[in-house]
């Protein structure tokens, strides 16, 4: 009788089983949020590779991390390697000049790091060979081949660098290349007198990785040899915000309708 | 009605606690004088919800009679829509008092951080969130 009963849930157990294993593929977005807790809990890609396709908050602060006065992230400067000779010259005095000291004033774009960091909306696309980043902030659009090519060659330096992704176990590792020497992030709100860029010797190293089905670990390294000794690393965190789904990102052309730059106002 | 004012009230001093840097693509200091504060009661003329901010323009009665027309700056269409601040917030026509700071220019423009209709109810156009930047 025992045997007989053991048998008969025998298809019960296989199908939970079966849907503990493949429930965390359906995505966090998808309204489809995986019971189970722990590591399997995680968004995961048909081929098992975590899944990181959905609509975020901007990265925020990690407990005891300072915050700028600004509501874009910046960099906590307990986390930067010592500077080298020189270096400080990145910590440059506004001029005087707006289009100098506030390019983005006159809808200059933010660069890859100060963009990431904005304060908007940011939504994810995977597939097996891209990660696809739309960051509402000037509508940053970040196309990340993961399928192992090389940088690009003979590119002039750009804003927003040259990414290339690959996975480190369950860690997406995107190493950026090849940047304009430009704002490294938004401290001048905090200290108007001030704002940081970083060199054209510049690589961004960001690892993203599922801690739990809510957060993610970001973690951006900076290694620019120009100015630091050494790389270093401030780790932030990204949050999913499937309501926002409902109504998507936002347009943001700057250019539209930007009345006052360098504080010189347009009519009235 | 009355949860709802109490309600709009704690928004308020909520969020009035995090507009001291103000703007969202640019410095507060790149645009406006914080030195130069301003109030004023007026009737909304135009709307412009568009980025990388809102701009409301209020025709302002001064003590003389003249009318001025003043025009102030908001946070970003997007990040106000997404707190639930729609362009339908501020009405053309509408009477409201706006604090806010006046541009370095010395113009009648304005960056407009708190709008308070007759009945009390309170719209922030800028918050935290929105001081970004371009």
């Amino acid at each position: 009788m025992k045997r007989t009963m053991w048998y008969a849930a025998l298809p019960g157990v296989l199908m939970i089983a079966a849907a503990l294993a493949f429930a965390p593929a359906g995505g966090a977005q998808s309204g489809a949020a995986p019971a189970a807790k722990g590591s399997s809990a995680i968004p995961r890609m048909p081929d098992g590779k975590p899944d990181f396709t959905g609509i975020y908050q901007w990265p925020s602060y990690m407990p005891g991390d300072q915050r700028g006065k600004g509501s874009a992230s910046i960099f906590d400067r307990k986390y930067f390697a010592p500077l080298k000779p020189g270096g400080e010259a990145f910590l440059e005095p506004r001029t005087g000049d707006p289009r100098h000291d506030e390019p983005r004033d006159f809808c200059m774009p933010a660069g890859l790091i100060a963009g990431m960091l904005s304060a908007n909306a940011m939504q994810f696309f995977q597939t097996k060979n891209y990660l696809t980043i739309v960051h509402e902030f000037q509508r940053m659009s970040r196309i990340i081949p993961l399928d192992g090519r090389p940088f690009r060659k003979d590119i002039e330096p750009t804003y927003y660098g040259d990414s290339v992704g690959h996975w480190e176990g369950d860690t997406l590792v995107i190493v950026s290349t090849n940047f304009k020497r430009w704002v490294l992030d938004d401290y001048f709100y905090t200290d108007p007198k001030e704002y940081r860029m970083h060199s054209d010797a510049l690589t961004t190293t960001e690892r993203l990785q599922w801690k739990d089905k809510d957060t993610i670990s970001y973690v951006m390294t900076i290694d620019d040899p120009k100015i630091f000794t050494k790389p270093w690393s401030q780790e932030f965190q990204i949050n999913p915000k499937p309501e926002w789904d409902k109504v998507g990102l936002f347009e943001y052309v700057c250019e539209e309708n930007n009345r006052c730059p360098g504080g010189k106002c347009a009519g009235n | 009605m009355q949860r709802g004012i109490i309600r709009s009230i704690l928004l308020a001093l909520t969020l009035s606690a995090s507009w001291a840097p103000l703007l969202a693509h640019h410095s507060f200091a790149a645009e406006y004088d914080d030195t130069k504060p301003i109030k004023v009661t007026g009737v909304i003329t135009k709307v412009e919800w568009q980025n990388p901010h809102i701009w409301f323009y209020v025709d302002v009665k001064g003590d003389d009679g003249k009318v001025t027309n003043y025009a102030f700056s908001g946070g970003a269409p997007g990040q106000l829509m997404r707190r639930g601040v729609m362009k339908s917030s501020l009405i053309i026509g509408s009477t409201i008092t706006v604090d806010g700071f006046k541009a370095k220019d010395g113009s009648t423009n304005g960056f407009g951080a708190k709008v308070t209709f007759p009945d009390g109810r309170m719209v922030f156009t800028s918050n935290q969130e929105d001081q970004n930047k371009k």
